[in-house]
């Protein structure tokens, strides 16, 4: 039994339609969500950078997963859609509220910067517009490297017949210059209506080109390993450890003693986590 | 001997409103699937629906589905049921969607599987009961759950619960 994960469901101010949302999710066997918050900075006012809401005011009781006794786990996420370089400030502070980040690239060399440069978990592909971008192998190659995972999210797709379209394009293209590692699939669902069953996204990832194997662990695999680099993110070269319990800890005790400057495991070249 | 093999797709139909589940009838269903094949998959998957596509058997009041497919192209088929959204049925639309639970073979499989899911639903709501009669009707059928011969469903629901 995988452990199946939906990073991406979007934030909006209805509490009870977030409540549907969780407990739509929870009984498709999802044991994982996370809220998403997105930022779109324009370039003439000052925006503020929402702040995530507490889990305990949105939703006081979680429902327990479908198959599973524990109850689901709910994240909170930023993804920052950037048209220009200074729109994504590194280790700003409003950035550590949240447990993952992600990040829009719009133009190639942003891009390239993300993959390369920027502290983030994930990097979106845009779904509502055809890519003004081809995506290289060496910025690609290099995100796979860090650990930094694409994400294709795929309720565009079921609102929408030209956005359809688009969605299979780029996340073909996509495809093509990953090879199909580290990729994750996940709605971008507003009404508890938009959101899909596990098996049902693995057999939409194989419509976009992955291997059987990989479309599954786009859903249960590579989200789990994002979560992992997202703590290990938070965690400063691994020796700082905030707030958890001893069963999360263990999962990495394998990061070495931050003092001889080492990089934490999970920042390495990263072969497959079971 | 040369065996024309399905894959029986065993799928929930969530709707927000459990009150529309019961509009529900199974050509209704076969429409809808119908169409979502052609919008996404156009000619090509409309033919190949038409040959041996079929919805087996429909439960109005939980919302489980049996559909059936042929072997060769149930992966394609499968990949356009994401793309429903809603459900024509008696002049009504239903938004609803479906969940894919199981794949099988034979409809044996699939109904053993549903017996398994339809255990553990009724284990799920056992802590939720308000009052001891209705805890007492759910432990019950939590024993009367088995395949019996020859027989569809050995199952009965406890109506005023409801499922998460």
């Amino acid at each position: 039994m995988s452990v199946f994960m939906d990073l991406n469901l979007n934030y909006t101010t209805d509490k009870s339609r977030m409540r549907s949302l969780i407990e739509t999710a929870a009984h498709l066997g999802f044991s994982t969500v996370a809220i998403n918050h997105v930022f779109e900075p324009t370039a003439k006012k000052k925006q503020e950078i929402p702040s995530p809401t507490l889990i305990k005011e949105l939703i006081d009781e979680l429902p327990a997963v479908q198959g599973r006794s524990r109850p689901i786990r709910v994240l909170n996420r930023l993804t920052v859609v950037m048209s220009d370089s200074s729109h994504f400030r590194p280790n700003a502070a409003e950035y550590r509220g949240f447990d993952l980040l992600a990040v829009q690239p719009t133009t190639e060399k942003l891009f390239h910067a993300a993959c390369m440069l920027y502290e983030v978990d994930i990097i979106c592909v845009s779904v509502t517009e055809k890519l003004p971008f081809f995506f290289k192998r060496a910025p690609v190659n290099g995100a796979v490297g860090r650990g930094v995972v694409f994400e294709v999210s795929y309720s565009a797709a079921i609102r929408d017949s030209t956005r359809r379209r688009y969605t299979i394009a780029n996340a073909v293209s996509l495809m093509e210059s990953c090879r199909g590692k580290n990729v994750i699939l996940s709605s971008a669902a507003e009404k508890p209506l938009e959101i899909r069953g596990p098996y049902d996204i693995t057999n939409l990832g194989l419509l976009f080109g992955l291997s059987d194997a990989d479309a599954k662990d786009a859903v249960s695999t590579t989200c789990r390993s994002v979560v992992l680099h997202a703590e290990t993110r938070k965690l400063a070269s691994g020796i700082i450890y905030t707030m958890k319990s001893c069963t999360e800890s263990s999962s990495l005790q394998g990061a070495p003693p931050a003092d001889t400057g080492e990089a934490p495991a999970a920042k390495r070249a990263k072969p497959h986590l079971t | 001997m040369v065996r024309l093999k399905s894959r029986y797709l065993l799928c929930e139909v969530i709707v927000p409103d459990r009150r529309h589940l019961l509009l529900l009838d199974d050509r209704a269903v076969a429409a809808s699937v119908r169409e979502a094949v052609a919008r996404v998959h156009g000619d090509y998957g409309a033919a190949l629906c038409s040959s041996r596509f079929s919805v087996k058997y429909l439960n109005a009041h939980t919302g489980i589905v049996f559909l059936r497919f042929p072997k060769r192209c149930y992966k394609l088929l499968w990949s356009a049921l994401p793309f429903i959204t809603s459900i024509e049925a008696r002049g009504q639309s239903i938004a609803c969607f479906l969940n894919c639970l199981h794949v099988g073979g034979t409809i044996r499989t699939c109904q053993k599987f549903l017996i398994r899911y339809n255990t553990q639903q009724l284990h799920r709501m056992l802590p939720k009961c308000k009052n001891e009669e209705e805890k007492q009707q759910v432990k019950k059928s939590i024993l009367k759950c088995t395949l019996t011969k020859g027989n569809r469903k050995g199952l009965d629901f406890p109506s005023d619960d409801d499922e998460d």
